[in-house]
């Protein structure tokens, strides 16, 4: 017996790998006018899925806004051993800007720490009559680098802070930092953990719906292989329409998204006691929404594969 | 081109459908296979195109033994065979057209290429004014035409048909005799299963009939 073994035959008039994938792209947006029903439904389950996952993301990410702004309170209050004059600060200010976490610095003079404590009495300034103006102690307000907002980051850096000869007392809200970063933690841990649910829910929703759009179909891939079709050719067009699924899910969800948040955002001060403008809500920022497009691409292709193999295996 | 060594189909463990066939079928012939209904020709004919596998035996087709195929030369094996399904398996969602343009589609040809041979044998089988319709707006005999098309259009080296011609009267089955021997002329070796007697009588042709899986006779009164 002959070893010919059944190769991919010269076929005159076989396609260039350009046609072919015009043909590709052709049948799957056929396939999904074809099927039209089937596929709003899964777009429809897809954007419904995304819309909560960057719901989830919206509120994340207004969270953690609020947190950064809030850690701007972390501030460290330098006192000195004796009056400076102007030019002993310009010089004491060059170095603490050297240090490693400084953000910016404000001097804060013996009027002015006078006045805000003034202003702390509320309606019993009259206690201060009489009080010379030089009775509080002029300082250095310093405002930290992010990363430098934490407990463990304010204390190395008030360390270092305190090597400086003319600073006497360093000052921070020790127990509110500590207390924030504890509050801070927690959301991100519960955040991720509720991600994380959130993230395997949609994936397996969406995959299964993805799996019965292509089950529902099963006729037509048993065909396409009893006619020769090979299993690459039987699955791109499968897997392209798998990936505009996903684009559309999550192109929608976002563009509700964006639609419900702006409506929010610019009526919600008609009936709501606060003005969320001012209160400086944003949207999802751009580089997670193209993450999101990405991974909608992404799980659909993978769903799509992942069905296809169970389905061509088991046939 | 065909032959079978003493090949046995089990299905479920069970139900015996073919027992110890063997013939040879050569290159460029055109046979009939009858038997009564239960008899085993689909499965005879689902071995050829590899849809199950025999339970005992082996199948040679084009100096190829088909139970030794990989998955990924089966494709190429079965680019070689037409076949028209006692079921048509015609896709419901798609047009005469698109259905019978399949074969070719899967041979990567050209668009153009396919249009024009999509068209020549559409105007064989007397569809050409159907070409836009989708199956279920068919007649049971038109989606019939559409499944030999769909067949026929890539011009294989086999032909399996699975009773081609039970639902035409009889200007059609001509027809349809008259469209597999033109096939058959150009170099297709054809196997057609049919138990209509009168038909296979008709045609001249051999004919090898099954009788509750077995093969019992095989005889030659071909040209
Ligand atoms: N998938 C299957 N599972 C179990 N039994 C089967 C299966 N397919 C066929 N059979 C049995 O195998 C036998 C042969 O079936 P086959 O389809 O080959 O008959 P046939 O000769 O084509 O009949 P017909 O002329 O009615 O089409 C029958 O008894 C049938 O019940
Ligand atoms: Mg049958």
């Amino acid at each position: 017996m002959s070893h010919v073994k059944f190769k991919r035959r010269h076929v005159p008039g076989r396609a260039g790998i350009l046609a072919l994938t015009g043909y590709f792209f052709r049948r799957s947006l056929l396939n999904i006018r074809q099927n039209l029903v089937i596929n709003i439904l899964a777009v429809i389950t897809i954007t419904l899925s995304f819309l909560i996952i960057s719901l989830f993301l919206l509120v994340f990410v207004n969270l953690e806004g609020a947190g950064e702004i809030w850690s701007e309170k972390v501030q460290v209050t330098v006192y000195f051993d004796r009056e400076l004059n102007d030019k002993e600060f310009a010089a004491l200010k060059n170095v603490i800007m050297t240090l490693d976490g400084t953000d910016s610095i404000s001097y804060v003079s013996k009027g002015e720490a006078l006045k805000r404590f003034s202003a702390r009495l509320k309606g019993q300034e009259s206690l201060l009559n009489g009080v010379p103006q030089e009775v509080l102690p002029s300082s250095l307000e310093i405002r930290l680098k992010q990363p430098f907002r934490t407990s463990g980051g304010v204390e190395a850096y008030v360390t270092r802070l305190k090597k400086i000869p003319t600073i006497v007392e360093v000052q921070y809200g020790e127990e509110w930092v500590r207390r924030f970063n504890t509050f801070m933690n927690f959301m991100r841990f519960a955040g991720a953990l509720l991600g994380g649910f959130i993230a395997l829910a949609v994936l397996f929703i969406i995959s299964n719906t993805i799996k019965i759009t292509i089950y529902s179909r099963r006729e037509e891939v048993e065909l396409l292989e009893l006619v020769g079709a090979t299993r690459f050719f039987i699955r791109i067009p499968f897997l392209i329409e798998g990936m505009l699924q996903g684009l559309c899910g999550a192109l929608l969800a976002l563009l509700i998204l964006a639609g419900v948040s702006w409506a929010f955002l610019n009526h919600a001060g008609d009936f709501l006691l606060f003005n969320p403008q001012q209160a400086g809500l944003v949207f999802i920022p751009v580089t997670f929404c193209a993450a999101l497009v990405g991974g909608g691409i992404l799980v659909g292709f993978i769903g799509s594969l992942t069905s296809l193999h169970r389905f061509v295996e088991q046939s | 081109m065909i032959q079978l060594h003493n090949v046995s189909v089990t299905y479920q463990q069970h139900i015996c459908a073919l027992n110890d066939v063997s013939l040879m079928i050569p290159r460029g012939d055109f046979v009939f296979l009858t038997g009564a209904s239960g008899a085993g020709k689909s499965t005879l004919l689902k071995l050829l195109y590899a849809a199950i596998t025999p339970s005992h035996g082996q199948i040679i087709i084009d100096n190829q033994n088909v139970s030794r195929l990989t998955r990924s030369e089966l494709p190429y094996l079965r680019q070689t065979i037409g076949v028209v399904f006692q079921d048509f398996r015609l896709l419901p969602n798609r047009t005469v057209r698109e259905n019978v343009a399949i074969t070719l589609e899967v041979l990567g040809l050209g668009r153009k290429e396919i249009g024009e041979r999509v068209n020549k044998i559409l105007t064989q089988v007397g569809l050409e004014e159907r070409m836009q319709a989708t199956p279920c707006q068919l007649s049971g005999g038109e989606q019939q035409r559409v499944a030999l098309a769909r067949a026929l259009v890539n011009e294989p080296k086999i032909l399996l048909a699975d009773e081609p011609t039970g639902n035409l009267d009889d200007e059609n089955k001509s027809l349809i005799l008259e469209i597999l021997g033109e096939a058959n002329c150009r170099g297709t070796t054809i196997v057609v299963a049919s138990h209509d007697l009168r038909l296979v009588a008709s045609s001249n042709r051999r004919s090898m009939m099954l009788d509750r899986g077995e093969l019992r006779e095989a005889h030659d009164e071909s040209r």
